[in-house]
């Protein structure tokens, strides 16, 4: 408990220093985002207007000032006003971004890390058998693949020829949104196939990887050979005695995945016109929407903590050497 | 505590290792007999096969490890012909093992009452859950570990305490042998004292047969009855502990025991032995010890001699001296 709540105070203080970083960045930058907007009326505004722009963006003040009004605005979760989609709330926007992400990156994590893993039990506890040799060199190539390759190569295979699956957008929009409704879950799911299978073909086989090898470094353990010496079943060694542990350091590279989900996914999310930060965040660099650009990295900077505190309560309950400290 | 009742009958055991271009044969063809209620002590130097035969006898060889030949016989039935079901009533009921680093011999994120119960709900599943619980606590009395500290986990005991709980482990099911490799090696000695003295007394009052491996002699001579010294792959000699360095037989035997200082009597220099063992993928056609052997004769180097028992010593050895 007291390893927890060193870890929870560390990461608040991490939290600090982030969106303090997150504040000064912009500001260090030669040009802010309001000299920019003021600039672009090429001196047809007055001293008012110019003074209301500054404050609506938050450089009003000294920077002290501005810093205090910048982290009560983050914990009132108004991150300003979005220029490229004027005048929605970047909050808004982030929220609305960051549900479609989670759907696909979220669901490709998912069957990755799971898929993945039991490759790689299966893969280490056979070595060097057929579905070591077979399996193992393929995995390790699709994890060499770039996303945008995968990405549109399913595109124009799937959507643009065969018309099996759609060419953007999240859900059929003539659906209301309700994620009690089984025909939009259904037609989340649809949309959210190929997205899907592009972020998880890429990405499976590290877990495979990984969990392979973590296993068979742990296979010649003395305890693996006592555990057979005792005559237990085969599976009970194989579970209980070997995967379980080899899926320590998997957690914590799951919890950091998670973590950088909500990263968006890029290249992804642009190829499938998939509504999610990835696709927000490329149109927002373009267009230089510092508050939009601002948000999601704080957004990002806080999923990574919570996903690493997660993995510290995950390890705290799974490995007791862990306990007690 | 032995009886003249054979237990264990080792015929001709050989085991290789397989290399991608080259055997290594690390155990070549040797014999010996383990008595019911006896300690047998194999003793050598590193890498001279001790360890690969005890794997052998507990059916744990695996690839590169190749058990080539030979018979180990259990009440008549060979051991090393055992199908799936029946190795699985003859691992841990029959022949349990000791492992040499209690460190690691436990699963250290399962708990250890898991560790215990796991067996026996394998091998006597309509003991049922509680049990195999009882027979633990029953266990950790025995061993003299408060049974409350049944459900720890490895790292928070202390590594004599860990070996003895291996120890309790290896006789949940009452095995009729227990293979120990080296299983004092990693602790100090006041613990390795305490730990020899319980695995004695616990023979005595169970009855069971010991397969002690070790590379500390003195050890082995007090705990053993008899003692089989390999060398290269081969016994080269077994003797009684009580005579085998008072009269040992094959040179070997002898140099390894001057390589030891005695406790009591007067100080000698002890003498090493010079040279190494030869490769055991290129393994020389007379006695493997002939390089390294001060005594060594033309014959020595042409022909392989075998292991004989000789009545007058009450030992069996491998040497053309003693024909």
């Amino acid at each position: 408990m007291i390893f927890l709540a060193r870890r929870i105070a560390f990461y608040f203080a991490a939290f600090f220093l982030a969106i303090t970083f997150n504040f000064l960045i912009p500001r260090l930058m030669p040009g802010s985002p309001s000299d920019r907007i003021i600039a672009s009326f090429q001196g047809r505004l007055n001293e008012s207007q110019i003074a209301a722009i500054r404050k609506a963006y938050g450089f009003e003040g000294n920077l002290w000032e501005q810093y205090v009004t910048y982290v009560q605005s983050v914990f009132r979760l108004d991150f300003g006003i979005s220029t490229v989609q004027f005048p929605e709330p970047t909050a808004s926007l982030l929220f609305y971004g960051a549900q479609w992400t989670l759907v696909i990156v979220g669901l490709a994590i998912f069957f990755a890390f799971f898929i993945g893993s039991f490759m790689g039990i299966h893969a280490a506890w056979n070595r060097g058998g057929f579905f070591d040799s077979f399996f193992t060199p393929i995995n390790v190539m699709m994890n060499a693949f770039t996303p945008a390759i995968v990405a549109l190569v399913l595109f124009y295979a799937f959507s643009l020829q065969l018309k099996w699956f759609p060419l953007g957008r999240a859900h059929d929009p003539n659906l209301m949104p309700n994620w009690f409704d089984l025909k939009f879950v259904g037609s989340v799911l649809y949309h959210a196939t190929l997205p899907v299978l592009s972020i998880f073909l890429v990405s499976f086989g590290g877990w495979h990887l990984g969990m392979r090898n973590v296993m068979i470094n742990l296979l010649n353990e003395d305890f693996v050979v006592m555990a057979r010496a005792k005559g237990l079943s085969e599976n009970r060694i194989k579970y209980r005695y070997v995967a379980r542990n080899a899926i320590l350091p998997q957690i914590t590279a799951l919890a950091l995945s998670i973590g950088f989900a909500l990263g968006g996914a890029l290249v992804t999310e642009q190829v499938f016109n998939y509504p999610g930060l990835g696709k927000f965040t490329f149109t927002a660099i373009g267009a230089r929407d510092y508050s939009f650009i601002q948000g999601q990295l704080l957004l990002l900077t806080c999923s990574v903590l919570v996903a690493n505190l997660l993995s510290d309560i995950a390890n705290v309950i799974l490995d007791p050497r862990l306990r007690g400290r | 505590m032995s009886s003249d009742r054979v237990l264990l009958e080792v015929r001709n055991l050989t085991v290789d290792y397989v290399g991608d271009n080259s055997i290594a044969r690390a155990v070549d063809g040797i014999d010996f007999d383990i008595r019911e209620g006896e300690a047998f002590g194999l003793a050598g130097e590193s890498g001279c096969g001790k360890s690969t035969v005890a794997f052998a006898l507990a059916r744990l060889t695996r690839l590169p490890g190749l058990v080539s030949g030979g018979e180990v016989k259990l009440d008549g039935e060979d051991v090393l012909k055992f199908d799936k079901a029946r190795l699985k009533a003859y691992r841990w009921r029959e022949v349990s093992f000791v492992f040499q680093s209690a460190m690691n011999a436990l699963n250290p994120v399962i708990p250890i009452s898991e560790q215990i119960i796991d067996v026996i709900e394998t091998h006597e599943p309509n003991l049922g859950k509680e049990g195999a619980r009882k027979r633990a606590v029953e266990l950790f009395e025995l061993i003299g570990i408060p049974p409350a500290r049944l459900d720890e986990y490895s790292h928070q005991f202390s590594g004599g305490m860990r070996q003895r709980i291996c120890i309790a482990i290896a006789l949940a099911l009452k095995p009729r042998l227990i293979i120990m490799d080296e299983p004092t090696t990693a602790l100090d000695v006041v613990v390795q004292r305490d730990i020899i003295e319980q695995i004695v007394e616990l023979k005595n009052r169970l009855g069971f047969s010991v397969l002690f491996i070790t590379h500390d002699l003195g050890l082995m001579i007090e705990f053993c009855d008899r003692i089989g010294v390999m060398y290269s792959g081969e016994l080269v000699e077994v003797a009684p502990s009580g005579s085998i360095l008072t009269n040992p037989q094959h040179p070997y035997t002898k140099a390894l025991g001057n390589s030891f200082p005695p406790l009591t009597g007067p100080r000698v220099r002890l003498e090493g032995i010079s040279g190494t063992p030869p490769r055991l993928t290129d393994l020389p056609v007379g006695c493997r010890f002939a390089a390294r052997c001060p005594y060594a004769m033309p014959v020595c180097r042409e022909q392989a001699p075998a292991l004989r028992f000789h009545p007058e010593h009450q030992s069996e050895a491998a040497c053309h001296l003693l024909n």
